[in-house]
């Protein structure tokens, strides 16, 4: 019967700690290697935009739906009708339920008498 | 004279504030291997706020005004500002044009011009030096 035997491979707890360790001793390495005059609270700590003053952080997220873009452009034949079906409006929902329970009803019905 | 305002080479951010070019193409020039400042360890940094020095070109048109003054905002303490040009300096060939709120110094506060239309890139690389010894003595007299 075989037994586990803790081992030191990829996923050992004790590797991820030592590399989690030394990742975050170089990271602090490269930050402390960095300027300090920054004065916070100033334009010095705001984004350079060319010039350009900085839009709000709200209007400079980008939102993940981009990443998906390709995704929904190559299905859009198939999520234009079904966007449209979610109309919000609870008795569309309703229709839709009672519409799939009577067909399911009647697909039952026929499949009990045969 | 010991230099301690800077921990390490100068690193230089160029802004163009509606030069015609000529200067622009001279500071390139200080970087070419003929005159090579980037072996001193000065390089032409992206953004203002990597940067210790501010070279401005350009007679500031009335759009670049509120870039130039966001520009030297982002630019991290201590920070010198050169001015490389005639139109920088004093208006050059659109000196009281309509579309004019410079010259740099009316905008920022300019710690070394280079007069020249364009300047040599060896007067580029003096002002840069002159502004270095410039800070220094400033900050010698502070302590």
């Amino acid at each position: 019967m075989a037994t586990s035997v803790p081992t030191l491979d990829y996923w050992a707890p004790l590797v991820c700690l030592i590399a989690f360790v030394i990742l975050i001793a170089v990271t602090y390495l490269f930050r402390s290697r960095g300027r300090k005059q920054y004065k916070k609270g100033t334009a010095q700590t705001e984004i350079f935009l060319s010039g350009e003053e900085p839009p709000d952080t709200e209007e400079r997220h980008i939102r993940a739906y981009n990443i998906y873009w390709g995704f929904f452009q190559g299905l859009k034949r198939y999520y234009d009708p079904t966007i449209k079906a979610h109309s919000g409006i609870i008795n569309d929902y309703i229709i839709w339920l009672i519409a799939l329970m009577s067909i399911t009803a009647v697909i039952l019905t026929i499949v009990s008498l045969t | 004279m010991s230099l301690n305002s800077f921990k390490r080479a100068l690193w230089v951010y160029h802004l163009n504030t509606g030069s015609c070019n000529g200067c622009d193409i001279e500071i390139l020039a200080a970087l070419t291997p003929r005159y090579d400042i980037e072996r001193f360890g000065m390089v032409l940094v992206g953004s203002p706020r990597h940067a210790d020095v501010l070279l401005v070109t350009g007679p500031v048109t009335r759009q670049m005004e509120p870039r130039l003054k966001r520009v030297y905002e982002q630019t991290p303490d201590p920070k010198l500002v050169i001015v490389v040009g005639a139109c920088g300096s004093e208006g050059g060939v659109f000196y009281e044009s309509y579309n004019l709120v410079g010259p740099v110094d009316q905008i920022i506060p300019v710690d070394v011009y280079v007069p020249g239309c364009p300047p040599r890139p060896e007067a580029i690389i003096e002002a840069v030096v002159k502004a270095w010894v410039k800070l220094e003595k400033a900050a010698q007299r502070v302590a």
